[in-house]
């Protein structure tokens, strides 16, 4: 079953970083920068991971301050403005209801107001993404530095529990599972708010996400585990704790960080992926992924509908992407430039 | 390597039971009766019941269980209403369908086979491509532009793709034709142009993955010692690229190739819906749509089953291209 | 670098978006029949039931005509099928006892299809009726078809196995609901239900406990088409039924294509209503309703003979209605069946309260949020305007975008706490009528449901919801193929309920019976009468919109009509151009 050969390689190319570990420690006493401080001055440099950072950083002001930019807008994100649409519920006026009032026009059929419903489909988007990495990188990492370490049987049966999860087909099982669960804890006249929807969406990620990271940190931990300071730490007889937190996480942080870099975007993609099957956040909440599938339609119609939340979440996951690109060559400047 | 086979074998079939399980009970607690969806209007309470009884969704849990598996292996009897003896491999009969979900199958899988397996190829040609251009001339304007497109493709929704081609090359350049499937021994031409649209979208937005892989795996063979010995040694560079480097780059390609192959074969949903083409993964939202449990069973078992013949499959691989990897 | 090719493909983008969208929108102007009011009439000289069918102006024979859907069909074992798209193919490969003459206008007669005429009422008190078949009809096999092929088609729909299809002559037989326990299919093949017999090879005769005056419409639906009792292959009929028709099933593949192809024994002098121009009929299963609609608009090579079976969506009516040239390929018209908000009255029980909500409603925003004018059209009343007898009335008139003041009023300062239940794909009707009602001082809760379940789950008469959206299609123009079904209260069972707002009212039951007793000629008005009492009386619902059949076919495609019963495109004038 241990494949080391296969496993060591991380899915996204991220190669062995314990060296720089080794390396900087004798760098110090020349220099005097950590590598976490090398990383950042690198990242600092990097044109494109400045703007794209920066890109990040103003969405998720936007999407944090979603109430207060509500109220200095004055429309809420589910005021309905039919009066503005034609008998077949298409806005009026120019470019999909484009006004003074309404920024990048309204959606059709219910007329409400498509920045503010974007301003807050941010928010939730964002923050299931991000919500779904953390937990399916800790997951991940704690399964993987487990099954790495201590090898044997426990590898085994992780590995196996990693294969179980990697067969089952991710969309059926969210099909099915998704809106069964809030029948369970909702009775038929309770409405099920949004923040179990999104638990729930959060929950179905890290069933199913978890399982990249786990290899990943798995094969890293193989690599390291026969390491002199390692061995050097259990030769002094440090606990099992100790050295799985104390002595081998901090050398994985590097290939964790791109790893929850790139899992963020994912997320925000695989969101939307679901509302396509119906089953990402639900009316009237506002959702991103919901937003774009539902303007998909209009392309012909009611262009501007398409355009705004669809080059949004464009440039937010190319954003991502590009971020966590930099990251990764910023933290292991082996693999690139 | 026989050893490793054989145990590789082993931890699949209990891999395979384990999800067999799992989406038996999963499935069991959909909130939809899937006999209600057989009889629309005017079924009354008394005949619902008698046709639980009569599909055997009255007995244990773990008795169904097993007279599903025994239908796998030696097929079984399953009553009028569902079209009577049931030979093995017996997955069990669709109302939903009106056929045995074994029928069902034998049509969708060639669909999702076309459009997963020649997709794949093209994004791995396109992947591995253009990470190699722009590992090789690295920091040019053709790294950026190459690693530019790739994640352009990563950064948008397949049915967004979709939709845009569709609009682009189908309605209104009329270029390509309305896409759907044609059995490629029937017709190659019809079969290739009916995908070519489905091959492309997955193939932009899968490409990438391995882009980035490929560069960041080739940038760092290319530094190791045996290239620059290689090159040292007078081997020409189109050599030590194609046979060394190339070789070394692309055993991680592999693993991810496998997996996200595995995966796509049990159905491209998304890709399916957008074209319109009724593949595999298609019949399966359907079927958990409607409640349709042997449809359901079938599908989730046979896209595990690729999914795990595909790791078997890549372990296999990478031993080939990396003599320096034993199979254990 | 990086980011300025990110920009550049961002232009591209952009550029697509600008493309059509610098035009003002200035609102729609949708001018189509609305005031189509049907007449229906049973035939009473036996020339309208003999065929051939008179000719459509300009149609020739020959050619493949396609339909294109997203789902397969979900049955086409004649005596399974209930489905519209199920009703509309099932003319093609098979005959029934009764059909109708329909051109799509709202003007409809019942004829005889396989019979003689439709259907002679023995005794005038609507219990015996009496059947003669046609000379010279014949099965794809070039059998001829009696009446035992027919009375076997009817016996078979007593088999339990065989659900889906509709079971008005089963339960008029068996003089119950359990009519499978009454009389047991597997057990006595060789017999017949029940009432049903067959004197002699061409007559078919029914007896019934009670009267039925609608016989001649309930035998009108597929489960009377015959079958030769050699030929039946159980549950395996439904993927390749026996033709009685003027197509026969050649191909057929769930979920990919169905191909119909001529039947060369069928007899054109025997049928009044079908033409069968083309030569070839093919369904083409997958595209969803926006790429079916595309193809159509595209009119490129085989989608030129091709009709788009899921409409034109709601987010295409704007390009379809300001594109000139898609109008003589587009077909328009109202369909029978009728959006209502069903109130459920065991858990409102003030009528002030169901009353306000009648007031309250924007049915012009519901229709809006459904998807426009185009494919809705507000109603008032229970009974859809295609119904025979239908008069128009508001028994709570507030304007097309409700009278809120008027409902607050009728409220008188209490917020009822009401929970609307939604079907989990059209959430965005909840949120449009949430925002509406709350503004009349309702509290409203939306629960949904999974799409599939709805129905059962409405049908349930323990249901916890208060309100929920529901649509009948009657299967004839009858109000007696409505009303009683879902507003008779004696019907209410434990599951599946017509009758969702569980209103039982004895006076209104009453009526019931009076007017179902009534000849059909008679009974129309009744019905429009009874409607209104129902609304002002009882307020069960708050009627909302009938669906308007919208749709598109290529160019060279010719005869395709609205049915005017079941509201969906016939298929019986259908022609290529060559």
């Amino acid at each position: 079953m241990s494949l080391s050969g296969v496993e060591k390689v991380a899915p996204d190319g991220a190669g062995p970083v314990g060296e720089p570990e080794v390396t900087s420690t004798e760098r110090k006493a020349f220099v005097g920068r950590s590598p976490g401080q090398l990383a950042w001055a690198r990242l600092r440099r990097d044109r494109t991971a400045m703007v794209s950072g920066g890109v990040l950083v103003l969405m998720m002001v936007l999407a944090l301050a979603a109430p207060l930019i509500s109220k200095l807008y004055g429309v809420g994100p589910n005021e309905q403005f039919q009066e503005l649409l034609d008998g077949n519920g298409m806005p009026l006026g120019y470019v999909g209801g484009i006004t003074g009032d309404h920024w990048f026009g309204l959606e059709p059929r219910l007329g409400r107001d498509i920045f503010i419903r974007m301003v807050y489909g941010m928010r939730t988007s964002l923050f299931i993404a991000f919500a779904a990495a953390l937990v399916t990188t800790t997951i991940g990492v704690v399964a993987g530095i487990v099954a790495g370490f201590l090898g044997g049987i426990v590898d085994t049966v992780i590995s196996w529990i990693t294969d179980v999860a990697l067969a089952l087909p991710f969309l059926i099982f969210a099909l099915a599972v998704v809106p069964t669960v809030a029948l369970r804890f909702y009775g038929p006249r309770e409405e099920v708010p949004a923040w179990f929807q999104v638990t729930v969406l959060i929950g179905i990620f890290a069933a199913f996400g978890w399982t990249s990271t786990a290899r990943l940190v798995r094969g890293q931990v193989i690599s390291l585990r026969e390491r002199e300071f390692v061995e050097a730490a259990r030769a002094s007889g440090a606990g099992l704790g100790h050295m799985l937190f104390r002595q081998l996480l901090p050398n994985l942080w590097a290939p964790i960080l791109v790893a929850f870099s790139l899992a963020v975007p994912q997320y925000i993609t695989g969101e939307a992926a679901l509302s396509f099957l119906g089953i990402g956040i639900l009316e009237p909440t506002a959702d991103f992924g919901r937003m774009i599938f539902q303007s998909i339609p209009y392309l012909q119609t009611d262009p501007a509908y398409v355009f705004f939340p669809g080059i949004t979440i464009f440039a937010l996951v190319l954003a991502f992407n590009l971020f966590g690109d930099a990251l990764r060559d910023a933290l292991d400047p082996k693999s690139s430039r | 390597m026989t050893r490793f086979l054989v145990r590789r074998l082993l931890t699949a079939v209990l891999t395979l039971f384990a999800v067999s399980v799992l989406s038996f009970l999963m499935f069991f607690g959909l909130p939809r009766d899937p006999v209600s969806g057989m009889c629309p209007k005017n079924c009354n309470a008394e005949r619902l019941e008698r046709v639980r009884e009569e599909l055997g969704l009255r007995d244990p849990l773990v008795e169904q269980y097993a007279n599903y598996m025994k239908g796998i292996v030696v097929g079984r009897d399953l009553g009028s209403s569902q079209g009577g003896r049931c030979d093995a491999p017996c997955l069990g009969y669709s109302y939903v369908n009106s056929e045995a979900v074994t029928d069902t199958l034998t049509r969708v899988l060639p669909v999702t086979l076309s459009i997963v397996i020649p997709a794949a190829i093209l994004w791995l040609v396109l992947g591995v491509g253009l990470g190699m251009v722009s590992a090789l001339r690295r920091g040019t304007v053709l790294d950026r532009l190459a690693i530019g497109f790739s994640l352009t493709g990563a950064s948008l929704q397949l049915y967004f793709v979709g939709a845009v081609l569709l609009l682009i090359f189908t309605y209104n350049l009329r270029i390509t034709p309305v896409p759907g499937y044609t059995p490629l021994f029937e017709d190659p031409v019809k079969w290739a142009s009916g995908l070519v649209l489905a091959w492309f979208s997955l193939a932009f937005l899968f490409s990438a993955i391995y882009a980035r892989l490929s560069r960041a795996q080739m940038l760092e063979t290319l530094s190791e010692d045996f290239v620059r010995t290689a090159r040292a040694k007078g081997l020409a560079k189109r050599k030590v690229y194609g046979r060394h480097a190339l070789r070394a780059a692309i055993t991680p390609v592999v693993t991810i190739a496998g997996l996200d192959v595995g995966s796509a074969l049990g159905g491209t949903v998304i890709t399916e819906t957008t074209f319109g083409i009724q593949g595999l993964g298609r019949t399966a939202v359907d079927a958990v749509r409607a409640g349709d449990l042997p449809t359901i069973m079938a599908t989730v078992l046979i896209s595990a089953v690729f999914i795990v013949v595909a790791n078997i499959v890549v372990d296999i691989l990478y031993a080939t291209i990396d003599p320096r990897v034993r199979l254990r | 670098m990086r980011l300025k090719r990110a920009a550049a493909a961002g232009g591209a983008l952009a550029l697509l978006a600008v493309m059509g969208a610098c035009s003002e929108n200035k609102g729609t102007d949708t001018s189509d029949d609305t005031t189509r009011v049907s007449t229906g009439s049973i035939a009473t000289d036996p020339k309208d039931s003999m065929g051939p069918a008179a000719e459509v102006p300009g149609a020739t024979k020959g050619g493949t005509f396609r339909i294109i859907r997203e789902t397969k069909i979900s049955h086409m074992d004649p005596q399974r099928v209930y489905s519209f798209a199920g009703l509309m193919n099932a003319p093609l490969y098979s005959r029934f006892l009764t059909t109708f003459k329909d051109d799509g206008s709202g003007k409809v007669t019942l004829v005889g299809d396989l019979a003689e005429t439709p259907g002679k009422d023995v005794n005038g008190d609507c219990k015996v009726w009496e059947f003669t078949i046609k000379d010279g009809v014949k099965f794809e096999d070039g059998r001829a078809i009696t009446s035992k092929e027919i009375a076997y088609g009817i016996a078979r729909s007593f088999d339990p196995d065989l659900t889906g299809g509709p079971t008005y002559l089963q339960e008029w037989l068996a003089d119950t609901p359990q009519y499978d326990t009454k009389w047991n299919f597997k057990a006595n093949k060789s017999a017949l239900p029940p009432g049903l017999s067959t004197p002699n090879d061409r007559t078919l005769k029914f007896e019934f406990a009670k009267p039925h005056c609608d016989l001649p419409f309930a035998a009108s639906l597929p489960y009377t088409a015959p079958l030769p009792p050699d030929k039946d292959t159980g549950v395996n009929l439904d993927n390749a039924p026996f033709s009685s028709g003027p197509y026969k099933i050649t191909k057929n593949q769930a979920g990919v294509e169905t191909v119909l192809e001529r039947n060369e024994h069928w007899d054109p002098k025997t049928d009044p209503v079908r033409h069968a121009y083309p030569d070839k009929i093919v369904w083409n299963f997958g595209p969803d309703a926006e790429a079916g609609a595309n193809r159509v608009i595209a009119d490129n090579g085989d989608d030129q003979t091709a009709l788009a079976w899921n409409g034109v969506p709601s987010a295409l009516v704007a390009r379809v209605t300001g594109d000139a040239a898609l109008k003589p390929r587009s077909v328009q018209g109202p369909t029978p069946s009728l959006w209502r908000l069903t109130i459920n009255t065991k858990r409102v029980t003030d009528l002030a309260v169901r009353q306000a909500l009648n007031y309250a409603i924007d049915r012009s925003g519901f229709i809006k949020a459904y998807g426009g004018e185009a494919s809705a059209r507000a109603v008032t009343t229970l009974l859809p305007p295609s119904t025979i007898g239908y008069e128009q009335y508001d028994a709570y008139p507030a304007g097309p975008t409700g009278n809120v003041d008027k409902a607050k009023e009728l409220l008188a300062g209490k917020t009822p706490e009401l929970v609307l239940g939604i079907s989990d794909d059209s959430t965005e009707l909840a949120t449009q009528l949430k925002g509406n009602l709350e503004k009349a001082g309702f509290k409203i809760t939306v629960k949904t449901i999974p799409t599939d379940a709805k129905l059962d789950e409405v049908g349930k008469k323990d249901n916890q919801w208060d309100l929920y959206t529901d649509q009948w299609a009657a299967d004839w123009p009858s109000g007696a193929a409505i009303l009683p079904v879902l507003f008779d209260g004696r019907t209410i069972k434990a599951e599946n309920n017509s009758n969702t707002s569980y209103i039982n009212d004895d006076a209104i039951n009453a009526e019931f019976d009076r007017v179902l007793a009534l000849p059909v000629t008679e009974q129309g008005k009744e019905w429009a009468k009874l409607d209104q009492r129902i609304m002002k009386e009882l307020a069960p619902a708050v009627p909302l919109f009938v669906e308007n059949g919208y749709y598109l076919h290529g160019s060279k495609v010719g005869g395709i009509f609205i049915s005017s019963i079941f509201g969906y495109p016939s298929f019986v004038n259908v022609h290529v151009k060559q």
